[in-house]
């Protein structure tokens, strides 16, 4: 009986939090498809899904869905943002990797406007739908929810889009594809755009479980980053079932050894799978570089 | 070599001065202004009590300067915003010594943050009274200058511990805390204490307070078969959740412990009302509403006096009210002795006895410097906050 | 006779140089001025900020040539000041082990230190500079966590005091000179290693990877050397910080001190020491002054640092090189001088052939080495040429050890050629250049030069740290012998000028005396003749043609007919990866195939 509500517990908040993870994961890949870069907005986007969700819908009283609507929209302005003041400057000189601290700054201007503007405490998030309760309270399995139709949908749009086809040539080969004709500088900032609102709806998804809380923000840069790295960079299926099983472990762990040495058993696992195998579990080696 | 320097500068200054104006030196000094030195973590995490308190220090200054100040002489306020950062506290305190030359220091408000600046302001023989209640930040011996104006962590240790075992009649008791500084140390203080008074620990971990789901921890609890929760966390996060955890297991073990789980913000956090029921949390008997909804009268003609003037509606009252303590207090110090002279204060806080604050009485001898007198402390209904004063809890 | 020659070149170059480190040292020495009368001035707050300063700046001095220097971007670099403060106080306190002198303690830091900064640096040797980014944050993290939950050690939450001073340090300015003194040694040491081929090759890593490795520059060996004396440079510091703030907790050591550290460094400059000593100096009194922006202060740093990367990212020392703002002249010409290059070639071994037996390489399905043979006789130049994608590029990069070939071997003389390990083919003579010029624009030219003599370099790390005599002479001994490299190929009046500044053309005469440092046993130049005027392809044939008659085998690939028939003795024609004509050039331009696939006869 204490067994199955354990398991049940570790399930329900390990597949809710890797659920979240993977879709940071996804707005880590989503950037760097089009671009080459990794940027540490990626974790602060899931932060503002959540605050803004809270703020459109708790602080000014706007109707659920309309404050839904404008929670991805400015998530999405935000992943333009990023294109324009962190990443376009600096890709001119993608190898002096300048694009680690224009997006490490940009991340800290957000975390630190949401601190002052917002809160250091943790605020309420709205009850969606009211719907469940226990280990299968909406809480839980609203991110694994939007997690599997973030998924379905960017894949509909690489295999069926024009848009979807025009991503995938540029992740590609960027080159190529600008000789083909295809609009290089557009894709780039829809697609941050794009995983502006992946990011959003991670937050939004999970703001229930994590609340609008300001330091989300350096925790999923972290725990968001460790899907793309197990399950290889670009990969979205690899990055889902990396979130998935960090969740589950996390949460296992966490169970059975306690809060400080369940992120120290996250932290060594992630060294060891990078150090025994740098390109990730999915992943395919890297490009030539002479 | 350095204080003797300055020592001597400062003595032949003051025979100079003497014999050159008479009578006029002693005139300066009673217009210069009473300065206090005031180390608040105002912003950053954790600085909802350093703003409490806030509120209370600038009300109780401009009171006193618009009655003229202390013998003719203003009160000036040097602020400092640490963030609760340690390093931060260290220069600002480093600068109040040596560079603005303040007469006395309230704060920091953080323990992590007093741990380092206390044996600094030791060294400058700085009066110094904070609100920390980590035990090791009073001692005569090394720091015959630090007097604390709060509960020790003892103090409030052993109201909660009293309220679990002796009111609530727990057996079994689960011991938590957060992962911060001040969380680990007191669950580990707490639960040494409640063997020691016979009780079992049936639980106890430190949980990280920015996990998503309490409700491993709470299990376990509930398992290990625990008839209350003795709970020591500053974060309202971790409080609201753990109360959702507990309706979700539709388990109605009472909470007992630090003073955030009656935060307002764990209100708007609760998934309903209900959750938070069955929560006791440290309060003061000056701060507490009686079974007919009064306030003491101290408090009540406090409260009437300073209407309009001070929010307290997202604040605790107890943090206001120690806050203007404080600087009545100093202000006190300086009129009785007549002078900012440190030593003169040190020596009138060693010698006050049952001084009536609006906080509390506070009683500081040479040889005791927690001030804070244990029956004074009192547990509350967390849930019912009106004004920042709470409920009496059930049992007094 | 050579070494006549030598001393008549080193003596103005040596009295130029010791010009130059005078003006460098200038700053230095008004730092240390103002350092030195604030005692006089200031009073204990003073104290207290300098000695932060001082403190930080140890950290920052070692992590500076991991970040400025080697571009490795530590970012949670505070954990291991946690570390040191940790293991010195514990240490001091004797709660674990019998309370051991001050001595000890900080010996023991730096131990802890230096081993940690190893174990959190060794992702940056395998992976993305992002994911080393990652990892130093997580690695933060774990410290903190670490420190709260060891609470037999550590005190957990409630902390440690932290080690007190005997006399006479034990005042704040008493502790203020002895931090100073430690802050002086360690701008001392870090600038010994700078400034040496270690310091280069860190550079070259960062801005020209591909080109360090080919000049014998292994990543985890420059590294780790730095990572130990970052890491205990840092741990040092921390025990430094620990005597300051008096006692410690976890909440002393914020994400805000990373950021801090690191900023201090991008705002300084990379690859300069004196601007990130400015830049510390300026972050930690600036709070100072901005007291009542204490909220906004980490928001503030964040906007510094894009401003710095987005608009400035030379940093402070890029403000400050005066020196290269002067106008070179427009109009200079390459003049090689092919005379010196008996002395470049003097006490060398003899040279071998390159040989080449069956290599085949595959990138998916596509053979692009197919069974390829080539010999390359010392004292001969080699050609090699072909349509694009037939394969020439690749056998360099194969020779080079880029690509690992997965058949066949390639042998210098009799030693088999390591597969696929570019870093150990300088050691054995081998030297090439690039089609894109991979040189440091941030070094100056001479610079740039010495890292082609990594390999012969002698001092060992410690050596050059505390700047032993070795460490002397190993830097005369490069820097006259790249002078020679220089004015070999008619560089010599750029060897001070930053790289970034010059042309084209001129770069790849760079990689050419970068290449000869090795006086190499086969030089492969990869189009060297793209992009130059008629003139300077002239010259350059000479120039390869005076190389070869001293004895390297030249492979050039190129595609500039004109000059591969004009220098080469031997030309051999790759095409779709195989072998389509070989001989000399005048058999190859009348091989029917050759003219009528390639030539466009």
């Amino acid at each position: 009986m204490a067994f199955g509500a354990t398991l049940a517990s570790i399930l329900s908040t390990g597949l809710a939090m890797g659920a979240i993870y993977a879709l940071i994961g996804i707005t880590y890949n989503v950037m760097y498809s089009t671009s080459r870069v990794m940027s540490f907005t990626a974790g602060q986007l899931g932060m503002l899904g959540g605050v803004l969700g809270a703020l459109f819908t708790l602080r000014l009283g706007m109707p659920l869905l309309v404050g839904f609507a404008l929670t991805l929209l400015c998530c999405a302005v935000v992943g333009m943002v990023t294109e324009f003041v962190a990443v376009r400057p600096v890709l001119a000189s993608l190898d002096q990797h300048l694009y680690v601290l224009s997006t490490l700054a940009l991340a800290l201007i957000i975390q630190q406007v949401t601190a002052i503007e917002w809160s250091t405490e943790p605020q309420a998030f709205p009850r969606l739908f009211g719907i469940g309760s226990g280990a299968l309270d909406e809480k839980f399995w609203l991110p694994v929810v939007a997690c599997a139709m973030t998924m379905g949908a960017l894949e509909w749009m690489q295999r069926k889009t024009l848009v979807g086809r025009a991503f995938l040539a540029v992740a590609e080969d960027n080159f190529a594809a600008r000789a083909l004709g295809l609009p290089e500088r557009n894709l780039r900032i829809a697609s941050y755009a794009l995983a502006g609102a992946i990011g959003g709806i991670a937050g939004y998804a999970g703001g229930e479980l994590m609340l609008a809380f300001f330091a989300n923000g350096a925790f999923l840069n972290f725990y968001g980053f460790v899907p793309v790295a197990l399950g290889g960079l670009g990969n979205n299926r690899g990055a889902i079932v990396g979130g998935v099983a960090l969740g589950i472990f996390q949460q296992a762990a966490n169970f059975l050894v306690g809060g400080i040495f369940a992120s120290v058993a996250v932290f060594v696992v992630f060294i060891v799978v990078l150090l025994a195998v740098p390109q990730g579990l999915f992943g395919t080696s890297t490009a030539r570089r002479v | 070599m350095t204080i003797s320097r300055r020592t001597f500068t400062v003595g032949s200054a003051g025979t100079l001065g003497l014999a050159a104006h008479g009578l006029l030196k002693p005139a300066f000094a009673q217009s210069e202004p009473v300065k206090i030195g005031w180390l608040a973590a105002l912003t950053g995490p954790s600085s909802a009590p350093a703003v409490g308190f806030n509120r209370g220090v600038m009300y109780a200054v401009e009171s006193i300067n618009a009655a003229g100040g202390v013998k003719g002489r203003k009160i000036e306020l040097t602020t400092r915003d640490t963030q609760g950062d340690p390093t931060k506290a260290v220069n600002a305190t480093q600068e109040m010594i040596s560079a603005a030359k303040v007469h006395a220091i309230w704060g920091p408000t953080n323990s992590g943050e007093a741990l380092a600046t206390t044996p600094l302001m030791a060294r400058a023989k700085m009066p110094n009274l904070h609100p920390c209640v980590v035990d090791s930040l009073i001692d005569t011996g090394k720091f015959p200058n630090a007097f604390r104006m709060a509960p020790s962590n003892t103090q409030w240790d052993d109201a909660v511990r009293n309220y679990a075992l002796k009111i609530l009649k727990a057996k079994k008791v689960a011991v938590i805390g957060d992962t911060t500084g001040y969380g680990t140390a007191a669950a580990k203080a707490s639960v040494e204490a409640c063997k020691k008074d016979g009780a079992e620990v049936v639980y106890t971990a430190q949980i990280d307070a920015t996990q998503p789901d309490m409700t491993p921890d709470m299990l376990r609890m509930k398992n290990a078969g625990a008839e209350a929760i003795i709970s020591w966390s500053t974060s309202t996060g971790m409080a609201a959740r753990l109360f959702n955890a507990r309706a979700g297991l539709n388990w109605d073990v009472p909470f007992v412990g630090h003073p955030s789980l009656g935060s307002g913000e764990v209100g708007t956090l609760i998934e309903k009302p209900a959750n938070w029921e069955k929560v006791y949390t440290i309060n003061y008997r000056s701060c507490s509403f009686d079974a007919d909804g009064k306030l003491p009268a101290r408090t009540q003609e406090f409260l009437d006096k300073s209407a309009g003037k001070i929010d307290l509606k997202d604040t605790l009252l107890w943090w206001v009210v120690s806050g203007v303590d404080v600087i009545n207090l100093l202000a006190k110090a300086v009129e009785t002795t007549g002078s900012t002279d440190s030593e003169g204060i040190i020596k009138y806080l060693n010698g006050l006895n049952k001084y009536p604050g609006l906080f509390g009485s506070y009683t500081w001898t040479p040889t005791e410097h927690n001030g804070y007198p244990t029956d004074e402390i009192v547990m509350g209904l967390a849930n019912s906050s009106k004004s920042g004063a709470l409920k009496l809890a059930p049992g007094y | 006779m050579t070494s006549l020659s030598d001393a008549a070149v080193e003596k103005p170059a040596e009295l130029g140089h010791k010009a130059s480190a005078l003006t460098a040292a200038g700053p230095f020495v008004a730092l240390a001025a103002v350092a030195a009368i604030l005692p006089l001035i200031g009073n204990d707050y003073w104290a207290v900020i300098a000695t932060r300063a001082a403190i930080y700046w140890v950290l920052v001095a070692g992590l500076n040539l991991i970040v400025g220097y080697a571009g490795q971007l530590a970012i949670g670099y505070v954990s291991l000041l946690t570390l040191g403060a940790y293991v010195t106080s514990v240490l001091a306190a004797g709660n674990v082990l019998p309370a051991m002198p001050l001595a000890v303690c900080f010996a023991a830091a730096a131990m802890t230190g230096a081993i940690f900064g190893v174990v959190v640096g060794l992702p940056a040797l395998r992976l993305r500079t992002f994911y080393f980014a990652i990892s130093t944050l997580g690695f933060a993290t774990i410290v903190t966590q670490i420190a709260l939950a060891w609470q037999s050690v550590t005190g957990g939450g409630i902390g440690l005091t932290g080690p007190e001073f005997p006399k006479p340090f034990d005042t704040p300015w008493g502790f203020y000179t002895f931090c100073l003194g430690v802050a002086a040694f360690a701008t001392w040491i870090t600038s010994n290693v700078a400034h040496s081929r270690y310091g280069r090759a860190l550079v070259a890593i960062r801005d020209a990877d591909v080109a360090a490795e080919a000049n014998g520059i292994s990543k985890s060996r420059a590294l780790i050397p730095v990572f130990l004396l970052g890491g205990a440079m840092a741990a040092v510091a921390g025990g430094l910080f620990a005597v300051l703030q008096t006692y410690i907790t976890p909440d002393a050591f914020t994400f805000d001190l990373s950021v801090l550290f690191f900023i201090a460094i991008l705002i300084g400059g990379r690859g300069s020491i004196l601007g990130p000593l400015i830049g510390t100096v300026v972050l930690t009194i600036l709070p100072e002054f901005a007291a009542p922006l204490a909220a906004w202060s980490t928001f503030l740093y964040a906007v510094l640092l894009l401003v710095i990367v987005l608009a400035v990212p030379g940093g402070i020392a890029d403000v400050l090189d005066f020196h290269n703002r002067r106008v070179l002249t427009n109009n200079r010409a390459i003049v090689p001088d092919p005379s010196v290059l008996p002395g470049l070639y003097a006490g060398r071994p003899a040279a071998e052939p390159l040989t080449m037996r069956g290599v085949v390489l595959a990138f998916g399905g596509v053979r692009a080495l197919d069974g390829v043979d080539l010999t390359i006789e010392p004292g001969t130049v080699h050609g090699l040429i072909g349509p694009n994608g037939s394969g020439k590029t690749t056998a360099l990069n194969v020779i080079s050890g880029y690509y690992a070939l997965q058949k066949g071997e390639v042998r210098i003389g009799d030693t088999p050629l390591p597969t696929g390990r570019p870093e150990l083919r300088a050691d054995l003579g081998l030297a090439r250049t690039f089609q894109t010029p991979r040189v440091v624009a941030e070094e100056t030219v001479l610079e740039n030069v010495m890292i082609g003599g990594t390999v012969s370099g002698r001092a060992g790390f410690l050596t050059t740290l505390l700047a032993l005599p070795g460490r002397g002479r190993d830097e005369r001994e490069l820097a006259a012998r790249g002078r020679m490299a220089l004015r070999a190929v008619g560089l010599e009046s750029l060897a001070d000028v930053r790289a970034s500044r010059l042309q084209h053309s001129e770069l790849r005469f760079i990689e050419i005396a970068r290449a000869l440092m090795l006086a190499p046993k086969l030089l492969m130049l990869d189009e060297p003749a793209a992009g130059l005027s008629p003139d300077e392809i002239a010259r350059l044939g000479d120039l390869i043609s005076a190389i070869a008659r001293h004895g390297t085998a030249v492979l050039l690939v190129e595609h500039h007919a004109d000059l591969i028939f004009a220098i080469c003795q031997h030309v051999t024609v790759l095409n779709l990866g195989r072998v389509l004509a070989d001989g000399t050039p005048a058999d190859i331009r009348s091989h029917k195939e050759v003219v009528s696939a390639y030539l466009g006869g």
